[in-house]
């Protein structure tokens, strides 16, 4: 403890986040950047010759005058704090659940205000585009009789509800909350990779990550300049509140499928951030086509559920009747407008991998706009000139399947046997429509802590954009990390941990 | 406040107080086994297990390592000390949102703290010194709740499940020691010694509160009045009774009287039971049935209140 506060104490005294003269730190010689590698990719921290960038020039410094044991108990201190606070998923094994935290990195990901505003712009820009592109599927289906977006590929989505046809729906607004991945190309510009349109998650760490990472490095923290997110659940709040018909009274839930959920401490923390109630699906009932939360002193109306419970299961009599997560009736009583559900249901037939390549065309056909940020470039196997060059490069392609998320179901082409894209190629063949394709992207790597030393590694961003009657995105985001050398998969369920992202305000 | 929540709260501190039970018990049984021979301390220990023994099963009374083994730290004995921990934290993880931060994570750290522990770990070195840690753990966290939770709602039952356990583990536990034909046991053992009503009071950390008010002269019958009718003494049955009598006057603030009747007339009759017993007329020898009814009366409110405010069908309020 005695070294803690006097490390700290130190910390917080240099005005610059710099202390004491940092010594000449050669990359790839000397500790802690030792083992550092740059590649092909763009690195947060280095530029290609070896410089350090000039925004991370503090947190380099830094990092080169603390002794790696020092580092470690940093290190230690975040993960038991992780522990302590119950951030944790359970991973159940035949007899035994046990509970593990994601893995946290000491080292915070820095983002200039430069890059942030243009991020800030193009995703602003993007779900504009993508909510008016769901009320015009969901209505008119204009974009489909301009021929701009292929009319099989929406009717046949598995995520298109047809129940949601000509439902009104508060400010044209159906993605409320949105988790963008974004990774950056080798030439530095940020590119979005997807949208999750659905019930993203991981803001719950995002917010988490900045309470321990700010202890552990206060004086840089404070001297870069760091842009605040704690007001997410407020902008949370008001973005729902701003759903409900009315102003005054407005009730409103986190709805959860439950404790057992991998996601559960985030519900439970945006409910006591916003200072709502956290329901389950047995919780609620439906009479006379309200919602109706069971209390101790009897029954009270919800007024807007922000769901963290998927489509299939929200209603067993319109959607899954296996569920035993969700309330039979809510849909209707969502129809008799007596409740309003965020995000709105059927919002996932936006976030498909075939819409994804044609959200460009669609930010120039309802906004008259150039996008501001790029997709990675795609091919569409539903096009056979395209599907001829997947087939023929397929050593050189990442391939995914349409309706997946979370790596699964996809071919990394660079890293797979003859045969494997061999058998990989009679899928697509067989099912053309369900694939697409993109070159492998190299993301972009960033200084890690790993075995004492720091480290490159690959990283991605997830900021959430809030959308109701305005558009706020709070600065920041959740930085993935793929721990181990050389991987480009952060998925957390494959090894993935996370980073605080820390946006500069000048 | 939603009854899924109510209900979590109420059993979460339904289970601290089991654990802080179970833990006092072990300790005081531990520290105090050193004083006694061996058929005094058999015997004593056969009391013990009775008395935190749920399910009727308990280990051979002359194996104190198997005892304490099953009432510590059997994971299957869904009343052992480890195991109610983890249904209060459950419990409690359930209702993260409800709870400050300080109440979820010092449970958190004592969960985490004591589920690698085994027998084998505490035996070597004084064995008892788990369970005081644990015992103090637990009575910070009941300190710690107080001061940083509203005293709403959901603090009423959260003391609602405290005193309602309370009132059924003191009672059971006098039933133990006074009881004609005590429950639970093949063959009854010896009747009490002196020791043993000192380790009684001990159990209920009730030895200096009981000698400020009756000096240091041990009496059973003393004993019994001070730990059923004391009405200013935290651990006795009296005092739980009124706490849960306050508790329930205040949960559920916008039920109207209709549905509150069946609980607060069920708490107003056991209140009463205790406000006029006499302890005199009992130790003649209806001490036994007087006990037993007063665990059959908590169970009776722990229904009501479950048909009133937790597990109520919609069609009643509709």
């Amino acid at each position: 403890m005695q070294h803690e506060t006097l490390a700290n104490a130190e910390d917080m005294g240099s005005p610059d986040g710099v202390l004491l003269p940092v010594p000449p730190v050669r990359l790839g010689r000397d500790a802690p950047y030792a083992k550092y590698a740059l590649g092909a990719a763009y690195d947060e921290m280095f530029s290609a010759d070896g410089d350090v960038r000039e925004h991370c020039a503090a947190l380099h410094g830094r990092l080169a005058t603390l002794p790696p044991e020092e580092l470690i108990r940093r290190q230690q201190a975040c993960e038991q704090s992780f522990l302590q606070q119950g951030i944790t998923f359970t991973v159940y094994s035949d007899k035994q659940a046990t509970e593990r935290i994601i893995p946290t990195d000491l080292l915070p990901r820095l983002v200039t205000a430069d890059e942030w505003e243009r991020i800030d712009r193009g995703l602003t820009q993007r779900i504009r585009a993508l909510n008016m592109f769901l009320r015009d599927i969901y209505t008119d289906g204009r974009v489909l009789k301009d021929g701009v977006v292929p009319r099989p590929m929406i009717y046949g989505s598995k995520h298109y509800r047809r129940e949601m046809r000509g439902l009104p729906v508060p400010h044209g607004a159906y993605v409320n909350v949105c988790g963008t991945d974004l990774v950056r190309r080798e030439d530095g510009a940020f590119v979005v990779l997807e949208d999750n349109l659905r019930v993203p998650s991981g803001v719950s760490y995002m917010l988490a990550n900045r309470e321990v990472v700010r202890r552990a490095f206060p004086g840089v923290f404070r001297a870069a300049g760091v842009r605040a997110i704690d007001h997410y659940p407020q902008e949370l709040l008001a973005t729902l509140k701003s759903l409900a018909p009315f102003q005054e009274d407005v009730s409103i839930a986190v709805l959860t499928p439950g404790v057992f959920n991998s996601a559960y401490f985030e519900h439970a923390f945006l409910a006591r951030q916003m200072g709502v109630e956290l329901v389950e699906g047995r919780d609620l009932l439906i009479n006379d086509n309200v919602v109706f939360a069971r209390t101790t002193s009897g029954l009270k109306r919800i007024d807007v559920i922000y769901r963290r419970v998927d489509d299939d299961f929200i209603d067993p009599l319109i959607f899954r009747e296996d569920s035993s997560l969700g309330v039979p009736g809510i849909f209707n009583a969502y129809r008799a407008g007596n409740v309003v559900i965020a995000n709105a249901l059927g919002t996932g037939v936006a976030d498909d991998k075939a819409v994804y390549a044609y959200v460009p065309r669609l930010i120039r056909y309802y906004l008259s706009e150039e996008p501001i940020l790029d997709n990675v470039e795609t091919y569409l196997c539903r096009e056979p000139k395209q599907l001829g060059y997947v087939l023929a490069n397929l050593d050189k392609l990442v391939v995914k399947a349409v309706g997946e998320s979370g790596g699964y179901g996809m071919l990394v082409g660079p890293h797979a046997s003859l045969a494997e894209r061999d058998a990989f190629a009679q899928k697509l063949k067989a099912d053309p429509e369900n694939y697409i394709a993109q070159p492998t992207i190299q993301l972009s790597t960033a200084p890690t802590f790993v075995d004492g030393g720091v480290e490159a590694r690959h990283v991605d961003l997830r900021p959430f954009i809030l959308h109701g009657e305005k558009t706020t995105i709070v600065p920041g985001g959740l930085t993935r990390v793929a721990l181990r050398r050389g991987s480009l998969v952060v998925n957390s369920s494959q090894g993935g941990g996370s980073k605080d992202t820390w946006v500069l305000s000048a | 406040m939603l009854s899924r929540v109510a209900d979590s709260l109420y059993w979460m501190a339904r289970y601290l107080e089991r654990a802080e039970h179970t833990s006092r018990l072990i300790a005081v049984k531990l520290e105090s086994m050193i004083e006694q021979s061996t058929a005094d301390a058999e015997a004593s220990w056969a009391r013990v297990a009775v008395a935190l023994a749920t399910d009727g099963v308990t280990a051979d009374a002359d194996d104190i390592f198997a005892i304490t083994q099953r009432l510590a730290f059997d994971r299957d004995n869904p009343s052992s000390l480890l195991s109610s921990l983890r249904m209060a934290r459950d419990n409690a993880r359930q209702v993260r949102e409800q709870l400050s931060t300080e109440v979820w994570e010092h449970l958190n750290r004592l969960y985490l703290r004591l589920q690698p522990v085994t027998i084998q770990s505490t035996w070597v070195h004084q064995p008892a010194r788990v369970f005081r840690e644990s015992l103090e753990e637990l009575q910070t966290l009941e300190g710690v709740t107080f001061s940083t939770l509203r005293h709403g709602e959901g603090w009423h039952f959260l003391e609602l499940g405290r005193y309602i356990e309370r009132a059924q583990l003191v009672s059971r536990l006098l039933d133990i020691h006074f009881g004609v034909d005590a429950p639970g046991y093949a063959a009854p053992p010896p009747p009490p010694k002196y020791l043993d009503w000192l380790v009684l009071l001990k159990f209920c950390t009730a030895f200096e509160p009981y000698c400020k008010e009756y000096t240091a002269a041990i009496r059973p019958e003393r004993i019994a009045e001070f730990l059923l009718f004391d009405p200013e003494f935290p651990h006795s049955v009296k005092f739980a009774v009124d706490r849960v009598r306050d508790a329930l006057a205040r949960v559920a603030p916008g039920a109207p009287p209709s549905r509150r009747a069946a609980c607060e007339r069920l708490a107003g009759r056991l209140k009463a039971a205790v406000d006029f017993g006499q302890i005199d007329e009992l130790i003649g020898g209806s001490i036994d049935p007087f006990l037993v009814e007063i665990t059959h009366q908590c169970e009776q409110i722990h229904e009501a209140v479950y048909a009133a405010y937790i597990a109520y069908g919609a069609e009643t309020v509709l």
